[in-house]
């Protein structure tokens, strides 16, 4: 009987997708306008950075880590960028490839010192984040960049698919499936697989855990520096506020959709579809009660209680899943 | 003496005695009454605040939700006060009350899910916080009552606060129940090791769930202080506390993984980051350097026990080649 059964039903990521097609069948019935253009629009460029961000965290919660300093980095980047763009005048295209190096090497100061000392790198980016967050606004002086090349900002404001459509979510899906090859395909996708999994089998086994840990910071770096660019292009300037104080308006998306998508925060395991799932279903729950007019102080507890539920949920299924297989 | 030398907080009680010493001489105004007025203040706000995260600590958790429940209940405090017209000692327990309601809540989904406490805490950080902002709307309370206002800024004698007394109880409690009882050493067994101290008979539930009780009443604690402290209550008290409520502890010695938590350490944490916060502005420092600051302090403390670990670990291996 419960063979019959396909193995897509019983994983989460099925899961997320019904709640995402209800939660979508409340709001479009409910509200007014959230079936809107522009409110599709809108919700495709949220939706972009929400997916980047908890990929971003999604890599290092590979190593069974996490990565407080998620927001300050992404910051700091984009910061960067807008530094390289406005003061220095760089062309854009190198302007990119500097930030998203600027970003690595971010992330790799994150990984170095979390392999080095030993510590949880909880300890270390929550560091690091202030450190970041606190040289950024030391040298922008917490000014903003508001003369971004034309070309830059426009692309951000890009319509696409009659208009429904922003190209800053076809990045964004484009990333998850380039990771979905690297952690499927790849020789070093499964080494960094196998070092988050079982970090002492995968020693034995000849991978250099240190620097598969390392390379999954600085792959969070990257992303979160992807992130920046991209916030940069929607705002259409960068701000040092942009990711809130020290960066932790991004840590609840951050975490929200891994968790969600069902990655183990033990390390080891990484659900790319279902990050992207997750981080939709946050980004329409978001919306959905602005929408509804719970007003805006309440969105925040709704939030959490959402996280809460969630992960009690995905508790509860996993408790069947045990206990229907013992019983078969 | 050489079983001084090992203690956590002796490397720090020196680093601070020099340091304060070599501040003082450069810029006599860091002993000036007004300057000790204001570091004590200072230390003892943070003093509570770090306790109560150095317990959860001492379990091998985190409790992001520490600012969060110091602000609700804050915000609680001061709303009884001026909405309710009530009188400040009930409010006081409403608000540890609520401290510790706070508290059981993160305790009990985390030991009877098995989930991460930072999960659950960051989710209950999210829910305390937006109750906090879904009853004030963002409005502070004005209305203190005179003596609270009194408690939070007068002084005993000399450059003393009164809003020291209940901090220096916090920390010898504190002392009493992590080295003095056997709740605290079924924590730290707990924390060293969950799979073995169940294996000794060691509830985890119950130990789980008292920690993160004592971690809610202290930051219900810590939250009342700072409305005496500034005389209102706002909604965005608790909201800077996570970088300081882990970096005393990480300072004072404590490994995150748990187990290892020393009292005096992490109080000497406090005082040493107000101390630097203060000179730093005492020598006209940017006040974001502070922030970066803190975080290589937490960076170089980590260096430092790491070393000290391998220290330990070499000398153990050259003993048990003997």
């Amino acid at each position: 009987m419960n063979n019959k059964i396909p193995n897509f039903v019983k994983t989460n990521q099925f899961g997320l997708l019904i709640l995402v097609i209800v939660f979508i069948c409340i709001f479009s019935f409910s509200t007014d306008g959230f079936t809107s253009r522009f409110n599709i629009y809108a919700l495709s460029r949220v939706v972009a950075l929400d997916i980047m961000i908890g990929l971003a965290m999604m890599v290092v919660i590979l190593t069974g880590g996490l990565n407080l300093s998620l927001g300050a980095l992404g910051v700091s980047a984009a910061m960067f960028g807008g530094w390289c763009m406005e003061t220095m005048g760089i062309p854009i295209s190198i302007t990119i490839i500097l930030v998203l190096a600027f970003g690595s090497f971010l992330g790799w100061i994150n990984g170095f010192v979390t392999v080095r000392t030993g510590v949880h790198s909880f300890i270390v980016t929550l560091a690091t984040m202030s450190i970041y967050f606190g040289f950024m606004t030391l040298l922008t002086e917490a000014e903003a960049f508001r003369k971004l090349p034309e070309a830059f900002t426009d692309f951000g404001s890009l319509k696409l698919f009659n208009k429904y459509v922003s190209p800053l979510l076809i990045i964004s899906v484009l990333t998850c499936f380039v990771l979905y090859y690297i952690f499927k395909y790849t020789d070093i996708g499964r080494k960094l697989i196998a070092a988050g999994a079982n970090p002492d089998a995968a020693e034995l086994s000849g991978i250099s855990v240190d620097r598969m840990f390392i390379y999954c910071h600085m792959l969070s770096g990257f992303l979160a520096a992807l992130a920046g660019i991209m916030l940069t292009a929607r705002i259409g300037a960068a701000i040092p506020s942009m990711a809130g104080h020290l960066g932790f308006d991004w840590l609840l998306p951050a975490f929200l959709a891994p968790v969600l998508g069902g990655t183990l925060l033990s390390g080891g395991k990484v659900t790319v579809f279902g990050t992207m799932l997750g981080a939709i279903l946050v980004t329409l729950i978001n919306n959905g009660l602005y929408l509804i007019d719970v007003g805006e102080f309440w969105v925040r507890f709704f939030l959490g209680i959402i996280l809460l539920g969630a992960v009690l949920l995905d508790r509860a299924r996993e408790y069947f899943t045990v206990k229907n297989s013992i019983v078969s | 003496m050489s079983a001084l030398l090992k203690k956590d907080w002796f490397g720090l009680g020196l680093v601070l005695i020099f340091g304060s010493i070599l501040i003082s001489l450069f810029k006599p105004a860091f002993i000036s009454p007004f300057n000790l007025y204001v570091l004590m203040l200072s230390v003892s706000l943070m003093l509570v605040v770090a306790m109560s995260q150095m317990i959860i600590i001492a379990i091998g958790q985190m409790n992001l939700s520490v600012g969060a429940i110091g602000g609700l209940v804050a915000i609680s405090f001061t709303g009884l006060m001026e909405v309710y017209s009530m009188s400040i000692l009930p409010a006081v327990l409403i608000g540890l009350l609520i401290g510790l309601a706070c508290g059981f809540i993160n305790g009990y989904i985390t030991v009877k899910t098995g989930i991460s406490a930072f999960i659950i805490t960051l989710a209950t950080l999210y829910i305390f916080k937006g109750m906090n902002l879904g009853i004030t709307e963002a409005q502070p309370f004005y209305e203190i009552p005179e003596a609270v206002k009194f408690f939070g800024n007068a002084k005993i004698f000399g450059p003393i606060p009164y809003l020291v007394i209940i901090p220096i109880i916090i920390t010898v409690l504190m002392w009493i129940l992590m080295n003095r009882t056997s709740l605290g050493r079924y924590m730290l067994a707990y924390g060293n090791n969950v799979q073995s101290s169940e294996l000794i008979g060691i509830s985890s539930t119950k130990i789980v769930i008292y920690a993160h009780v004592i971690s809610g009443l202290l930051a219900a604690i810590g939250g009342m202080l700072v409305v005496c402290r500034l005389q209102l209550g706002t909604p965005n008290i608790g909201d800077s506390w996570l970088l300081p409520s882990f970096a005393a502890p990480v300072i004072g010695g404590a490994i995150l993984a748990g187990g290892k938590v020393d009292v005096i350490a992490t109080a000497f944490g406090v005082i040493l980051v107000s101390i630097i916060s203060q000179a730093l502005v005492i020598f006209k420092i940017d006040p974001f350097f502070v922030q970066i600051f803190l975080g290589f302090m937490i960076l170089l403390a980590v260096f430092i026990n790491r070393y000290r670990e391998y220290r330990e670990e070499r000398r153990t291996k050259v003993f048990s080649d003997e």
